[in-house]
């Protein structure tokens, strides 16, 4: 494709631009109410968070794993990593959330989910997140109720 | 496709690089859906609190971009996403099968129909106005929309392209990409219908 490599052409093209909107394909009537509830009833970003940081904890000790090593497994920025376990208002790129998820063979929008990146109602996931962040903590060794606690709470992300 | 184009950095006024590509996966979906929606619906909220605005919201600003993975494995349709360092900053789908032209001069022949065009929320100068923020980019949707022409030509179809304009929109199509408006569509929520002839095509490509 040979697109137009003029200035001239571009800055008048975005002056144009700029007086209107671009859309196209059809139109909503109102802002539906049940959109406004949705944004309103967002499962507990909080809770999702803290679930979300815990099980990448725990998966990654299951698998004796360091940082470093998970970084490079699941081919995502170590210092990505290290703000995400340590620093639970830290907002991770869709990238790496991907990337993990393939990593942990769990569902992509899920993870998204869990780490405040996406927002979709879902009861289900903030019952089972807050019993999952409930019953586990971030010691150094994963012990049989964590490992249960684990392995349940992936059954379920994999299940929906 | 991937290629280099330039946009228009608004804290600079200069050019800058970006990337116009046609691999767009899932995870620019969930990238639109997790970065974009939040501030769309803070513009939609405050456009719909001005007069006469609450009535005109284009029905992708409630996608749920996440579910429509499955039109990515669609042969007659396209996806186009333009990104700056790796930040998605527009998006385009087109269709190549479902319409054909409704211009006299030119009836029933093949056409590019743009049926979602977008920039990001942060690129809409009207909508960023409206939240009291500065635009970040400029020319989004020019290139975007320069895409479609380009692969209209490609196709065959010498620049012929169809969309259905929302209302808020028509001005940008007839007035400045010079499109023909051919009439307002029944089957399509009366939006307006606006067609490209390849001479017109030419002479948007051109800067005419």
């Amino acid at each position: 494709m040979k697109f137009n490599k003029d200035r001239n052409w571009l800055a008048k093209r975005a002056e144009q631009e700029d007086r209107h909107f671009i859309s196209v394909g059809g139109l909503i009537s109102r802002i539906d109410p049940e959109w406004q509830a949705e944004v309103s009833s967002m499962p507990n970003v909080e809770t999702t968070k803290t679930a979300f940081v815990r099980l990448l904890q725990l998966a990654r000790r299951e698998r004796r794993l360091s940082l470093e090593q998970l970084a490079q497994k699941a081919d995502v920025d170590l210092g990505e990593l290290v703000k995400i376990e340590s620093d639970e208002s830290f907002k991770p790129t869709p990238r790496t959330i991907h990337q993990l998820a393939e990593f942990l063979k769990l569902p992509a929008k899920k993870l998204m989910v869990l780490a405040g990146l996406l927002q979709v109602k879902d009861f289900g996931l903030q019952q089972a997140s807050v019993r999952f962040a409930a019953r586990s903590e971030p010691v150094e060794d994963v012990s049989p109720e964590e490992h249960a606690a684990l392995e349940e709470y992936v059954k379920f992300l994999n299940e929906q | 496709m991937r290629e280099t184009i330039q946009i228009i950095d608004t804290q600079t006024g200069e050019p800058v690089d970006a990337e116009i590509f046609d691999e767009v996966a899932l995870t620019h979906f969930i990238e639109t859906q997790a970065e974009w929606r939040p501030v769309i619906l803070a513009a939609a909220r405050a456009l719909s609190q001005q007069p006469n605005q609450g009535l005109l919201i284009p029905r992708h600003f409630h996608w749920d971009w996440t579910r429509k993975e499955a039109e990515l494995k669609l042969l007659a349709v396209k996806f186009y996403g333009l990104a700056h360092e790796g930040k998605l900053q527009g998006i385009m789908k087109v269709e190549t099968v479902a319409h054909s032209c409704r211009l006299p001069e030119q009836q029933g022949k093949p056409l590019v129909y743009i049926d979602y065009v977008e920039s990001a929320p942060w690129n809409i100068k009207k909508l960023m106005a409206a939240l009291g923020q500065p635009q970040r980019f400029r020319a989004v949707g020019t290139r975007l929309f320069e895409a479609a022409v380009l692969q209209s030509r490609e196709e065959g179809f010498r620049g012929r392209l169809g969309l259905h304009s929302l209302p808020g929109s028509e001005g940008f199509y007839i007035n400045e990409c010079g499109m023909t408006p051919v009439g307002r569509d029944p089957h399509k929520q009366n939006l307006l219908w606006c067609e490209f002839t390849p001479e017109q095509a030419e002479r948007y490509l051109a800067g005419e």
